[in-house]
């Protein structure tokens, strides 16, 4: 382009995929820092496959999974228009709180109460996050800040409820009444809930919406060529919102389903302490919001994460080594990516 | 009521809040007069704040503590002066990968080093002291606020001052702005515009080691996981409300010290932490709110119409100058 | 005029210089020799290689082979730090100024002096007071860059140079920016410089600019310099004939049009660019069914603005636009719906506006289009159906390779190109708007694609091609029409003109050229 720009240095031919070079990189970075903790890191390593491929560990897995690739895909969706939604952790609280308390406020028979559980927490969330991209469309606030801006006051306000006026005052704990056991989403097996299934379907919605309808089309028509999809004909303005409502309404379905499915009631912190939000971001940030990808690469971390625990329990290696694995994984394809960008 | 909320210990712990948030964002005024995006405040802070506790706790000292937050930081935001230039990374991904990178990686050491996770304190661990000016002491305001601080609260309003002259009145200034502002022009006069943006992002790196050492030597001598908590974020929007002006970021770090003193104040008279810990959010919120909505009043003379979002998500992706997109 | 003073070297010697950018030759063994103390003007038509062995001349790029001597020294100019040391100053089309900044802090970047910016603004300020005497270069020191006109922030390019002792200033292009009276002030400037002994090189595809100032000019064409000659002993039509080339003449199998009835028309219209400059000044022409309106020009008098306002991507500020005979609603007219009343466009630039690279070729096919029904069943797509529209298009327009799932940007220039004009012209639209058609397309696709674009014309359509491509005007245009400055300077049939005429048209001389 502009005569300035020097042209990067050109990495190695080898036709290696770029996610396997940036696991690989991620591995070897990551049996440094085993190393220096005195540990082995291929027995380190083979703890990690054990604990998350292994057909006894393989329903944790998948249940670890269930929240993260939500996140993912509620990251993926907005960053597919060119668009981050960084406020994934307040619209997933809102949802799960909204999801903990509908089926006990609503009269009705307990699968309403679920139902409208679920209902009202994508609404919940799915407002919450369309509420920034309001503000960038009609007030220039960038999104990328203010979507995370609003995250604390709905932790911080989420939290209080719990604490003081909704808590269930039985339990020593900041967390609200159980849900009644019919409002609960039926278990599959094991770990395993109907909440998956829900991620599931959502999972293939999104798909389907990226590769098959003219909104998807014209989505990700933006995120490549936002003034081209101009001229096409795109509202850029109403596609904001609506994507980003799109977005947290599956961040608020995501918190509702760990509620509903496996936690029964709003525990202060208990949705936001495995850092979903972050790791979905993650995930999706690797392949561009690319869905099939991004929930690839979401079943990628959800497996490390899980085989984390059995690393940490086996060779008592700290399992945050996964997190860091992911961001090193994140950073390096950042920069490829950027290498590759000009060829 | 409200004049009771005014106290001198009001003014001391504003002060003390401030302090971190201030390095911070002239580290990303910094950055963005380079034109580079910097997002990783949070976690180059964290990596900070690591690092001074490592090097107190080695040495005895708060000084080689400092240093070592200094060096730390700067080494670990390599990842992004390299990373956003010669490498042409997206800033915004790396930003956000540094973060979790940061985050990752004190929690793993601090199990690896230390053998403890969640919180770290030790004797051995020596805390930065607080530099007593009696004599200021019965002054208003200024003496509340700066009677008794660390020698990183009085080093933050220097270096605010330094990097304003810096910025505005020598040579390196004049060329740190054209390279922000038109790399092309800078570039055909002959000004290595990678160089500049790669030491400046380590430069910059340096003052959230500094911003670290004082969250985690300043106040306390602790380190805790995650210990930045969203400081780095605050330090951003303070960034852009001041438009990569280091005396307006100031003034707006002034702002979330006080929302931040405030709600711990309002703490002590029994409201619940959850709502005032989101004081400084809720500020930072509002004060963006009401910049955006001043300057698109006045850009109205400009025909140019509204930037869409994709655009000016764009615009912040491409280095935090989206004026001239 | 001057001309070489006996023993003195010249102050540039550029000799075999060659420049490739992949497989675009923009250089080839170029040789120019510039006297000190003379105007030197390069004119050619765009794309000619002007700019780049300029830019090879002030470090941005370097060559892959020849010699640069700078007064009779052979140097090696690697950056343009480099350039500037050696007494060039380049005042470049775009300027490198920094808006936000003060014209001295502008003209002090790089060049600063002391530690404190005070000292040597002090200097410098004195400096820029010196050089406003003695050139007429007055221009306010603490003004900020950004809110000067623009005639002003070229002067602030020039004191750039001047006070990094530049002893040779190349201007590119530099009166496509400006208003006549500022272009005329800027020729009194250049002439001062002159008389001091600076040597300026001047490049630009103006004839009248070349008459009027230069000493000297040299003519490039094709990334080759064709010619050099005294100003003086030199005329008009003889430059455009060594700009243009006796080039061979595609022919094209065409039988005479048939006009219908009018299908497009445009009244008195105005367009600006993005910084406001109205790059259209009044312009009015109709296109009928069954013809092929040809606009020639140089790149850069207005044509791609006016291309833009018809096809709706841009705004027009003045006049009227009508389409079978029905005024548009100028302010909310969008590219969507223009596409719905029977207006197809190719635009100029395929990479910015015609395709998204990393779309699959069969996405790609269908921009502009995804509402249509025939790519869905109810509101989903169907696959098979979009794949297969894409094939089929493909296949009318030899899109090579036939693979509707290979990313877009992998097709070579013309197929790219192919792949928009299929897109456009199977949707079969009223009236055809083109511009650039053979673009970096290669020369079996050039013939193909002319002959789709006759081919459109014989079935009744209203084709606009806009080209800067003279012999492409020629060879498919009915009736002619040249734009300069924004403005109609003439409206000719094919057969009744040729290159020099239209050349004379397209630098702005009006009269025919007897």
């Amino acid at each position: 382009m502009s005569p300035i720009d020097r042209t990067p240095p050109r990495l190695d031919r080898l036709r290696i995929p770029p996610v396997a070079l940036a696991a690989g990189f991620a591995a070897l970075a990551g049996a440094a820092l085993i190393l220096v903790s005195g540990h082995d890191p291929l027995s380190a390593y083979a703890e990690i496959v054990r604990g998350s491929l292994s057909p006894e560990s393989l329903p944790d897995t998948l249940a670890w999974a269930t929240p993260l690739v939500g996140m993912t895909l509620a990251a993926a969706l907005p960053l597919r228009g060119g668009m981050v939604n960084l406020g994934g952790d307040g619209q997933l609280v809102i949802g799960g709180l909204v999801a903990a308390l509908a089926p006990l406020v609503l009269a009705g028979p307990g699968p309403f109460g679920a139902a409208a559980g679920l209902a009202l927490a994508a609404l919940g969330g799915g407002l919450y996050a369309a509420l920034a991209a309001w503000g960038e469309v009609r007030h220039g606030v960038p999104m990328l800040i203010s979507s995370l801006l609003l995250s604390y006051p709905a932790v911080g306000v989420t939290s209080y409820l719990a604490r003081f006026p909704l808590r269930d005052v039985a339990t020593g704990l900041p967390q609200t009444l159980m849900v009644p056991l019919d409002a609960r989403l039926p278990v599959l097996t094991g770990a395993l809930n109907a909440g998956s299934l829900l991620i599931a379907a959502i999972a293939l919605a999104v798909v389907v919406f990226d590769r098959r309808t003219s909104a998807g089309y014209e989505l990700r028509m933006r995120g490549k060529n936002a003034r081209f999809a101009g001229y096409g004909g795109v509202r850029l303005g109403r596609q904001a919102v609506g994507t980003m409502f799109a977005s947290g309404a599956i961040a608020g379905l995501v918190g509702a389903t760990l509620v509903l499915g496996s936690q029964f009631r709003f525990i202060d912190g208990a949705l936001l302490t495995p850092a979903y939000t972050w790791s979905g971001l993650m995930a999706a940030l690797l392949v561009g919001g690319e869905p099939v990808g991004a929930i690839l690469a979401a079943l990628f971390f959800a497996a490390l994460q899980t085989g984390g625990f059995a690393m940490q329990r086996e060779t008592s290696v700290p399992r945050v080594l996964t997190l860091v694995l992911q961001a090193i994984v994140i950073l390096f394809l950042a920069m490829r990516q950027g290498i590759g960008r000009r060829t | 009521m409200i004049g009771s909320l005014f106290t001198p210990f009001l003014f001391q712990s504003a002060a003390q809040a401030i302090t971190p948030i201030l390095l911070a964002a002239l580290a990303g005024v910094l950055c963005g007069r380079v034109g580079v995006f910097n997002l990783a405040l949070e976690g180059q802070m964290l990596a900070g704040a690591f690092a001074a506790i490592v090097g107190s706790f080695l040495a005895h000292s708060a000084l080689v503590g400092v240093a070592a937050a200094m060096a730390g930081a700067a080494a670990f935001s390599l990842i992004l002066a390299y990373g956003a230039t010669v490498f042409r990374g997206d800033p915004v991904v790396i930003g956000i990968g540094m973060n979790l990178l940061a985050s990752g990686l004190t929690a793993y050491l601090l199990r690896v080093v230390f053998g403890v996770s969640g919180t770290f304190s030790d004797p051995g661990v020596v805390g930065l002291g607080r530099i007593a000016i009696p004599a200021l002491a019965g002054v208003p305001v200024l003496g509340w606020a700066f009677a008794r601080q660390s020698a990183i609260t009085w080093a933050a309003w220097a270096l605010t001052a330094l990097i304003g002259v810096v910025l505005y009145l020598t040579p390196v200034g004049l060329r740190l702005r054209g390279v922000g502002e038109q790399p092309e022009a800078a570039g055909a006069l002959g000004v290595d515009v990678a160089r500049y943006r790669i030491v400046t992002v380590l430069v910059a790196g340096a003052l959230t080691g500094l911003a670290g050492a004082q969250l985690s030597l300043g106040a306390v001598s602790v380190f805790a996981e995650d210990m930045s908590a969203g400081r780095g974020w605050i330090a951003v929007v303070a960034v852009m409300l001041g438009r990569n002006n280091p005396l307006y970021a100031a003034a707006a770090c002034v702002l979330f010290g006080f929302a931040d003193a405030i709600g711990v104040n309002l703490q002590s008279r029994g409201l619940p932490n959850q709502l005032t810990d989101a004081a400084p959010y809720v500020a930072t919120l509002l004060a963006l709110v009401v910049s955006h909505r001043r300057r698109s009043r006045f850009s109205q003379r400009s025909r140019k119409p509204a930037p869409t979002a994709g655009e000016a998500a764009a615009a912040h992706r491409r280095g935090g100058s989206g004026r001239k997109a | 005029m001057t001309s070489t003073a006996g023993m003195a070297p010249p102050a540039i010697a550029l000799i075999g210089i060659d420049k490739s950018f992949g497989p675009v030759h923009a250089n080839r063994n170029v040789n120019l020799v510039v006297e000190r103390g003379v105007i030197h003007g390069i004119v050619g038509e765009n794309g000619a290689g002007k700019s780049t062995l300029m830019s090879i001349l002030y470090g941005f790029y370097e060559a892959d082979a020849g010699e640069i001597r700078v007064d009779g020294e052979t140097v090696r100019i690697r950056s343009s730090r480099e350039a500037i040391r050696h007494g060039i100053g380049m005042v470049f089309q775009h300027f490198m100024l920094v808006p936000p900044l003060t014209v001295l802090e502008n003209v002090m970047l790089g060049a600063e002096g002391g530690a404190l910016l005070a000292r040597g603004a002090r200097a410098i300020r004195r400096r820029l007071a010196e050089l406003g005497r003695e050139y007429g270069l007055e221009v306010d020191p603490d003004a900020i860059v950004g809110e000067l006109s623009v005639g002003l922030q070229q002067r602030v390019e020039i004191l750039k140079a001047l006070v990094r002792g530049a002893e040779i200033l190349v201007l590119d292009e530099p009166t496509a920016v400006l208003t006549p009276a500022e272009a005329d002030q800027l020729f009194e400037m250049l002439r001062v410089l002159k008389s001091q002994d600076k040597t300026i090189v001047f490049i630009t595809h103006k004839l009248r600019e070349i008459m009027a100032l230069t000493d000297r000019v040299s003519v490039m064409r094709r990334g080759e310099m064709v010619a050099t000659y005294e100003t003086s002993a030199t005329s008009p039509p003889e430059l455009a004939d060594a700009m243009v080339g006796r080039k061979v003449i595609l022919k094209i199998d065409k039988g005479p049009a048939h006009p219908g009835r009018v299908a497009l028309e445009a009244r008195d219209l105005v367009v600006r660019d993005d910084r406001g400059v109205a790059r259209v000044g009044g312009v009015s022409f109709t296109l009928r069914e069954g013809e092929i309106l040809g606009i020639a020009g140089v790149a850069g008098n207005g044509q791609s603005e006016l291309l833009e306002a018809l096809a709706g991507i841009r705004a027009s500020s003045g006049g009227e636009i009508l389409i079978n005979g029905r005024p548009l609603a100028l302010a909310q007219r969008n590219p969507h719906d223009e596409r719905r009343i029977g207006v197809g466009h190719v635009p100029e630039d395929r990479h910015r506006a015609g395709l998204v690279m990393p779309f699959e070729a069969c996405e790609s096919a269908m921009l502009g289009f995804q509402h249509e029904r025939t790519y869905g069943r109810g509101w989903l797509y169907d696959r098979k159906a979009i794949i297969a529209d894409a094939d089929k298009k493909m296949g009318a327009f030899d899109v090579r390779p036939r693979a509707p799932l290979l990313k877009t940007a992998n097709f070579s220039g013309g197929n790219q190109q192919k792949l928009v004009l299929a897109r456009e012209i199977e949707r079969n639209p009223k009236i055809l708007l083109v511009g650039q058609p053979t673009r970096g397309v290669d020369i079996g696709a050039i013939e193909f694609i002319h002959k789709r674009i006759v081919a459109q014309r014989d079935a009744g359509k209203a084709v606009l091609l806009v080209s800067v491509e003279l012999d492409e005007i020629f060879a498919l245009s009915d009736r002619i029409i040249v734009l300069c400055g924004g403005r109609v300077t003439g409206e000719r049939k094919p057969d009744e003109t040729n290159a020099r005429d239209l050349g004379l048209l397209m630098a702005g001389v009006s009269e025919r050229a007897a």
